[in-house]
C-alpha cells in the first residue's frame, strides 16, 4: 500500500462537541433557575404519602354505590360533548387540511393556513371555553362541544396537511389531466390516498377529546366534569370516588376499542401498501412492524 | 390540429426543457417522439395539456389556445385529451372502475362526483372502455390487485373514457417487461386506428419506435432533430438524435408476441 493511499484512509478528526455542550448546559442553568424560583413548599411534599392515602381512603373505601347512576349520566354527557366536538373538528380539518398542505395550494395560502391552524392549537380548550364560548353560549356543554370541535380543527388540520403532503403526486396528475375542477381533484385524486390514516387520527382525537371533555366540565360545561365538581365542593368524596371510577373505567374501554379500530385501519393500510409493491416478504413486514 | 410555434419551456432552475420548437400534428396521426432522458419529450407532451405550461412560444390545440387558456377553458381542453402515463398514476386504494370513471369527471357537476354519484351513461362508457381493453372482468377489483400490464390497461381505459379527441402517452410501456409493452403498444395502435384518436406516445425503445411509430420526432436537448416516417429512421438517424453510437440498452429485443 503507497503512502497517498494511507493518507486518503486516515481517521478523521472528532467533529466538535461544542454544540451539544452549550445546549447542555443551557438546559442545566433552566432547571436550577426553575428549582430556585418556583413557590413550592417542600415540607409539605413529605406529607405527601399521608394525605394520599387519606383521600383515597376517603373515595374508595368505600366510594357511594348509590351514586352509580348519576355518575354514568354524567359520563354520557361528556362523551357525547367529545364526540360531538370531535365531528365538528374532524368535517372542518378536512378542507382547510387540503388547503394548507404546500403540494396542493400555493405557498401564500398554505402558509396562512398553517399559521391559522398554529394560532387554534395553541389555546387550550379550557381557555377557548371560558374566554370564548361561555359568554357567547353560557354555561353548559354546548360551550364545551364548541371549545373542543375548535380546538380540534387546529390539531386535525396539521395532522391532516402533512398526510396530504406525503402522497403520490401520480393520480394528482392524471385528474387534472383528465379536465377535473379543484374540488373533484380532491375527492378523486387525494381522498382515497389519504382516507385511512385520517380516519385514525380522528378516532385518536375522539380519545383525547373525552379526557378534555371531563375537564371542561369542571369549569361550568356540565358531563362529568361537573358531577366531580359538584360532589368535591360539597366534600362528598365517596361519591366523588365513584365518579372518578366511572372515568377510569369508560375512559379504559374507549381507549381499548378505538385503539383496535385504529389498529385495523392503518395495519389495513400498510399492509396494502405493501401488497402494491407486490413483494410478499415487504407485506409481511409493514403488518408485523404496526403490531409491534 | 396540435400546433407548436416557437415553444420554449425553461424550468426554475434554469434548465432548457424545450428550444424553439416547431411543429404540426394532425388529426388521427401516430406519432412517437424518441429522445434520451432529459431530452424534452414528457415536456413536449405535457405542454400539449397545459400541465407543464411554456415560458415562451405557443401550443394551439384544435385551434384553441392551450398558452392563453383561462381554467375553464383549459379544462375543457383538457376534458378532449387522454393521457397515460409511465407509473400509470392510479389511485391505488379504490376500485378499477372508480379510476376509469375519473375520465367521466369533466361531465360530472362536482356533487355527483364529490358523493361518487355517477350517472348511469356513465358507468356504462367506463365498462365500455374497460371492454375495450379487455379487463372489464375487474371493474370491483382494487386498482392495487392488478399487475403492471394490467395497470396500464386501467390508465388506457381512463383516457377512452374521456372520449377524447387526442390520447398522450409518456413512456407507457418503460415500467412493463417486453410482451406486455407490445400487448400495450398494440392496444394503443388499434385506438389509434379504429377510434381515429390522435396518438402522441413517448418511447426510449428503437424497435418499438420503428415498429409502431408512423411518424418519429426525435428530440436532443429541446430540439427538434428528426422529423420522419418510421422506415426512414435507420440507425443512422437515431445515432443522430441520441448523439451517439447505440447500444443493446436502447432496443427492447423481444419480437412482438403473435
Amino acid at each position: 500500500m503507497t503512502a497517498a493511499a494511507v493518507r486518503a484512509s486516515a481517521r478523521p478528526l472528532r467533529p466538535p462537541q461544542t454544540k451539544r455542550n452549550v445546549g447542555a448546559l443551557l438546559v442545566l442553568v433552566l432547571v436550577a433557575w426553575a428549582v430556585a424560583t418556583v413557590d413550592v413548599d417542600v415540607g409539605r411534599l413529605a406529607d405527601l404519602p399521608g394525605s394520599l392515602v387519606g383521600i383515597a381512603r376517603r373515595m374508595f373505601f368505600p366510594p357511594d354505590v348509590d351514586y352509580l347512576g348519576r355518575s354514568l349520566e354524567g359520563m354520557v354527557g361528556s362523551i357525547q360533548m367529545a364526540w360531538i366536538g370531535t365531528i365538528i373538528g374532524a368535517l372542518l380539518s378536512l378542507p382547510l387540511g387540503v388547503f394548507g398542505a404546500k403540494n396542493i395550494s400555493s405557498g401564500v395560502v398554505s402558509g396562512v393556513v398553517r399559521q391559522v391552524l398554529n394560532a387554534i392549537r395553541a389555546v387550550p380548550e379550557v381557555v377557548l371555553a371560558v374566554v370564548v364560548f361561555v359568554p357567547i353560549a353560557g354555561l353548559g356543554p354546548l360551550a364545551g362541544t364548541l371549545a373542543i370541535g375548535v380546538h380540534s380543527i387546529g390539531t386535525l388540520g396539521k395532522l391532516t396537511a402533512e398526510v396530504v403532503e406525503g402522497i403520490d403526486p401520480g393520480p394528482v396528475e392524471a385528474a387534472r389531466a383528465v379536465g377535473a375542477r379543484p374540488l373533484q381533484v380532491q375527492r378523486w385524486g387525494i381522498l382515497p390516498q389519504v382516507s385511512p390514516e385520517i380516519v385514525a387520527f380522528w378516532l385518536y382525537r375522539f380519545e383525547i377529546n373525552i379526557r378534555a371533555a371531563a375537564v371542561l366540565g369542571v369549569v361550568g360545561a356540565g358531563g362529568i366534569g361537573g358531577v366531580l365538581q359538584n360532589t368535591l365542593s360539597y366534600r362528598r368524596y365517596d361519591k366523588a370516588g365513584m365518579a372518578i371510577l366511572v372515568v377510569i373505567v369508560a375512559t379504559i374501554l374507549i381507549d381499548l376499542v378505538s385503539g383496535a379500530i385504529r389498529r385495523r385501519i392503518i395495519e389495513g393500510a400498510s399492509a396494502r401498501r405493501a401488497a402494491e409493491t407486490e413483494d410478499p416478504e415487504l407485506a409481511v413486514v409493514a403488518a408485523t412492524a404496526d403490531r409491534s | 390540429m396540435i400546433r407548436f410555434s416557437r415553444a420554449s419551456v425553461t424550468y426554475p432552475g434554469g434548465v432548457h426543457a424545450l428550444r424553439e420548437l416547431d411543429l404540426e400534428i394532425g388529426a388521427g396521426e401516430m406519432v412517437v417522439v424518441v429522445g434520451l432522458s432529459g431530452a424534452g419529450k414528457s415536456t413536449l407532451i405535457r405542454a400539449i395539456n397545459g400541465l407543464v405550461p411554456l415560458t415562451e412560444g405557443e401550443v394551439t390545440v384544435e385551434g384553441r389556445s392551450v398558452t392563453r387558456a383561462t381554467p375553464r377553458e383549459l379544462r375543457e381542453i383538457r376534458s378532449r385529451i387522454g393521457m397515460i402515463f409511465q407509473t400509470f398514476n392510479l389511485v391505488k386504494r379504490t376500485t378499477v372502475l372508480n379510476n376509469v370513471l375519473m375520465g367521466r369527471l369533466h361531465a360530472t357537476p362536482t356533487w355527483r362526483a364529490l358523493l361518487s354519484r355517477y350517472r348511469p351513461e356513465d358507468v356504462e362508457i367506463a365498462m365500455q372502455a374497460l371492454e375495450r381493453v379487455g379487463i372489464v372482468d375487474k371493474a370491483y377489483v382494487r386498482a392495487s390487485n392488478l399487475s403492471g400490464g394490467q395497470q396500464q390497461r386501467v390508465g388506457i381505459a381512463r383516457a377512452l373514457a374521456q372520449e377524447p379527441r387526442i390520447i398522450l402517452a409518456d413512456e407507457p410501456v418503460a415500467s412493463l417487461d417486453p410482451p406486455t409493452s407490445h400487448v400495450v403498444m398494440r392496444d394503443l395502435q388499434r385506438i389509434n386506428r379504429e377510434l381515429g384518436i390522435t396518438t402522441i406516445v413517448n418511447l426510449h425503445f428503437l424497435d418499438l419506435a420503428r415498429v409502431y411509430g408512423e411518424r418519429i420526432v426525435g428530440l436532443r436537448g429541446g430540439r427538434l432533430v428528426y422529423d420522419g416516417t418510421g422506415a426512414q429512421a435507420d440507425e443512422r438517424v437515431f445515432r443522430e438524435i441520441y448523439g451517439r453510437s447505440l447500444t443493446a440498452d436502447d432496443v427492447l429485443e423481444a419480437s412482438p408476441a403473435a
